[in-house]
């Protein structure tokens, strides 16, 4: 591929560079080429038409990254990928390169090769400010549109509405945020006027993992009496070190994942927080979360029930209230952020349970194990390997379609517990 | 805080997962799991289903087999099993680790009553160390020979009844030899079993294809309105193998070809191919539509099952670049066996939506290729417009393929225009490939089916009148084939397609059999 048939950025793994104009041309023409290849080959050369996949990077290093992890996500029937990067520095000329290519992945064996379209387009300057424009021109048509922001997002958020416009999901890391409280509430103002655009949060992906082994436990009939009588809750977070737990270095703390969490549990179990101070603590300096909770709305929860010596029925609700602590660990072999204890203890008729996962001997599996009064289960390790790769975060959140209204929920109720 | 009346709560933490429905942990008993069913298949599809976790922790199984084995050597052999067959490789060591730890061996014969006392007492010893609450699944992976006196077994220790928790069977293929051993086998496990507890497995009816036929054709708007007899010209079903017996000489010659994929497989693919749509989506709901389409299939008796069957045994010949005996050469088979590795038949399903409308269905052995389609041919419009004589005859009728295996997906031919000043019509095909649109891994078959079977869903199993009504289907043909000359068992070489009698049965109809 020709790379270097007009002066300017250079992008050698982005493919043949064009003129804008002539994209769809020049795309036609490697479409051509390929089924030239496919001939010889003998592969079967597979297009699949299900959605655009925008990727928008502020730098190239990002992007040829992104561009890489591609492969491993030919399984969401991307039709055409546009990789978007963006300059919006105001001392450079406005301008914008295209370059294009063609990308082949075999689907499981080589027989199958599954083809989608790439489009890489740098966009400097003033131009930065019309990125939605570009990209819109270059969409293929009657297809929904995904737009991955890569890392953070910036100062000024104009760009990134514009393009909220045109997507029908945005998808972000609010990991990699670098004020990630601040940014999470301008994304959730912003998505309340663009009510056609959905959220996802890979942070909330890789909580899903862990809310399902919630779950499952309280499947069981028997756990489920000590659900509604849970009155401690304790979230750990990894951290690298002990000077993560000082103020002067909270940016290495990224207890998103175990807000998150925390805030799923307390709006399922219908725990409010109210306005006394006295029920939160947050300690800025060390990381550590907690808050006490004694009103319970008892109409956003569903019913469960009730324990088999009571007559009539009868809901146990501990009279204490609850507590939800989320704190830092330092684990220095662990991603920051990953959590690493989630504890539920709860009490009926005056027997407590305890509900455990704990990380395993590596990030990428967990035990879960339960202490409930006369009964045994034995600890068992789960493989929850998936939630440290982001292609595989990427695909779970490309299948979804429509908005999430539970991470929604769960996001505002972050805010109010940091309120 | 408000009193609310006590109801059967779900589970508040479940809503927005995709696993929406709870699943109790259990205890699995496999009889005859020193087999292959349960290496090749059940053991794999276990440990998937732990690596994915739905799988509750404490599950556990218990095998109860005659071998002299123990804990031990069982699980060393599942641990080959998984290594060899699992779809996922390699073992998750961390995984494997938790889910041996519920892997039992409990040795017994079938008939001794102790075993089962014995088995008794180590369910009761599993709910207390493994919290499995009085949940069992019994699987009968035996031959069904062993079916009766396990079932009667399993009654006569009480564990056909829990204090807690609930009691499922699962029974394997073939339920039954005729109409009168299903019927028979119905009765002895009914007064064991009541009927919410027993699951007849159909394996495919677990594959993703095969429920996709519902999916496909309910939810989707175009298809329906032309999925009947003013549009459809016949439909073909074909589940071709090209392996041979495998040394399975004693059950095939029992069973035969009308046995082994007829009474089942094919006819759980017609039965959702032509049924109305159900008005719930739960099991019975789904299974009274496909039960209506099994006593509405035309019955062949007598001569008529000679006019629209064709039998035929595979002779020499090569196989995928092999080359194989006939099957009255093979090790096991009677040199006077008149058991079919091949049948076609032609039935019809008197109801309003089909009436008049021919279903084939064929199925052998030691064809060229191993494939399982159903085919829906449409009829011709009904004014060719494009009679120009290099045209006409290129018009081929459009054809609704649904592959089920290889190549798992859909595909429609239609005629397109060639390109270039003249009209040329060519027959083009817009496909839809499982493995590409979706290229996540499919479970296996038997995850499916187990799991179902643990959540309490019989939807895709099969039901009493159900077995009952497809027997009742065969049986004319069993009966007439019994006396039937021995010439009417035809011949075809091993590699091909089948008996040229078969080309002439569906060239009488004015049409021809698909090459898949």
């Amino acid at each position: 591929m020709d790379n270097s048939a007009t002066a300017g950025m250079h992008l050698p793994w982005a493919g043949k560079k064009v003129r804008q104009e002539l994209v769809e041309d020049e795309l036609i023409s490697l479409w051509h080429l390929a089924a030239d290849n496919m001939r010889i080959s003998q592969n079967m050369n597979v297009r699949t038409s299900v959605l655009n996949f925008v990727i928008c990077a502020q730098d190239e290093k990002s992007a040829q990254e992104a561009s890489v992890l591609l492969r491993d996500l030919s399984s969401t029937h991307i039709a055409r990928v546009t990789l978007l990067i963006l300059d919006p520095r105001s001392d450079i000329p406005s301008e914008v390169s295209t370059w294009i290519t063609l990308r082949s992945f075999p689907i499981i064996s080589d027989v199958m090769r599954h083809h989608f379209e790439q489009i890489a387009v740098t966009v400097n300057g003033a131009a930065t400010h019309y990125a939605d424009n570009i990209v819109e021109a270059l969409l293929k048509p009657d297809l929904p549109v995904y737009l991955w922001w890569l890392n953070d997002l910036p100062e000024q958020l104009d760009v990134f509405q514009r393009l909220l416009r045109i997507s029908s999901r945005v998808i972000i890391d609010s990991s990699r945020f670098s004020q990630p409280e601040k940014q999470m509430r301008a994304i959730s103002t912003l998505l309340q006027e663009s009510s056609h655009c959905a959220l996802s949060d890979l942070t909330w992906g890789r909580v899903t993992a862990l809310r399902e082994l919630i779950a499952q436990f309280f499947d069981i009939a028997d756990y489920r009496l000590y659900l509604m009588g849970l009155h401690t809750i304790t979230i750990e977070y990894a951290v690298p070190s002990t000077q993560a737990t000082t103020g002067a270095h909270a940016h290495l703390r990224k207890p998103g994942g175990a807000l998150l969490l925390a805030a799923w549990l307390k709006t399922r179990l219908g725990w409010l927080l109210l306005e006394d101070e006295q029920d939160k603590y947050r300690d800025r300096e060390s990381g550590v979360f907690s808050w006490h909770m004694s009103s319970r709305d008892m109409t956003k929860v569903v019913t469960q029930p009730a324990s088999a010596t009571e007559e009539g029925a009868q809901i146990s609700t501990p009279p204490g209230g609850i507590d939800i602590e989320i704190r830092p660990r330092v684990l220095s072999d662990s991603e920051p952020g990953t959590i690493c204890l989630v504890q539920l203890i709860g009490t009926d008729h005056g027997k407590q349970a305890t509900f455990t996962i704990e990380r395993g001997d590596d990030d990428d599996h967990v035990i879960t194990s339960v202490d409930v009064p006369a009964s045994t289960r034995p600890p068992r390790t789960v493989n929850i390997a998936a939630t440290h790769k982001e292609s595989k975060l990427l695909h779970n959140e490309m299948e979804i379609t429509g908005r999430d209204h539970l991470y929604e929920k769960s996001l505002h109720e972050v805010f109010a517990l940091l309120a | 805080m408000p009193q609310r009346n006590v109801v059967e709560a779900s589970n508040p933490f479940r809503e927005g997962l995709r696993i929406k429905e709870s699943l109790e942990p259990c205890v699995m008993v496999i009889f005859g799991a020193t087999g292959d069913l349960t290496h090749r298949k059940l053991l794999p599809a276990l440990y998937n289903l732990a690596l994915e976790h739905p799988l509750p922790a404490g599950f556990s199984v218990v095998a109860f087999a005659r071998r002299p084995y123990d804990d031990e050597i069982f699980r060393k052999q599942a641990l080959d099993s998984i290594n060899q067959y699992s779809r996922q490789k390699p073992i998750n060591p961390q995984v494997w680790e938790s889910f041996v730890s519920g892997l039992h061996y409990l040795q017994s014969s079938f008939n001794e009553a102790e075993g089962y006392n014995k088995l008794n007492t180590l369910l009761n010893k599993l709910d207390q160390e493994r919290g499995t609450s009085g949940n069992r699944i019994f699987y009968l992976s035996t031959p069904p020979s062993q079916y009766p006196e396990i079932i009667q077994n399993l009654g006569a220790a009480g564990l056909n009844k829990n204090r807690k928790g609930w009691t499922r069977i699962i029974i394997e293929k073939p339920f039954g030899h005729d109409l009168a051993t299903a019927h028979e086998l119905n009765r002895q496990v009914g007064k064991v079993f009541k009927e919410d507890q027993i699951y007849r497995i159909d394996h495919y009816l677990g594959k993703e294809t095969v429920q996709n036929i519902n999916v496909f054709r309910l939810a989707n708007g175009i298809f329906e309105p032309v999925w009947n007899r003013r549009y459809v010209d016949h439909v073909q079903i074909t589940v071709a193998e090209n392996l041979g017996l495998e040394g399975r000489a004693g059950y095939y010659e029992e069973s035969g070809a009308i046995r082994d994929m007829i009474q089942n497989h094919m006819l759980q693919l017609l039965t959702l191919v032509a049924m109305e749509p159900p008005i719930a989506l739960d099991a019975n709901s789904v299974r009274d539509e496909k039960v209506k389409v099994l006593h509405a299939l035309q019955p062949l008796v007598g001569h008529d099952v000679l006019k629209n069957t064709i039998r035929a045994q595979y002779g020499p010949g090569w196989v995928g670049g092999h080359q194989v005996p006939g099957y009255l050469q093979e090790e096991g088979v009677s040199p006077t066996s008149t058991t079919e590795t091949y049948i076609a038949l032609k039935t019809f399903i008197d109801n309003w939506r089909w009436a008049g409308v021919p279903f084939y269905l064929r199925t052998g052995k030691h064809l060229p290729k191993r494939v399982s389609e159903v085919a829906i041919q449409f009829k011709q419009p009904p004014l060719m417009l494009f009679k120009d004589s290099d045209t006409q005859g290129q018009v081929e009728p459009n054809v609704l393929t649904l592959r089920i295996q290889p190549d798992e997906g859909i595909s429609l031919k239609f005629g397109a225009k060639v390109p270039g000043t003249d009209m040329q019509i060519r027959s083009v095909n817009m496909d839809f490939f499982y493995g590409s649109s979706f290229v996540r891994e499919q479970p296996e078959a038997y995850e499916r089916l187990l799991l179902d079977a643990m959540h309490g869903d019989s939807t895709l199993f099969t039901r009493r009148d159900e077995v009952e009504a497809a027997w009742a289907f065969i049986q004319g043909i069993l009966d007439e084939w019994k006396t039937a000359p021995r010439d009417t068992v035809h011949s075809y070489e091993s590699g091909s397609w089948g008996p040229q009698a078969a080309d002439e049965f569906i060239w009488r109809d004015g049409r021809r059999w698909r090459r898949p």
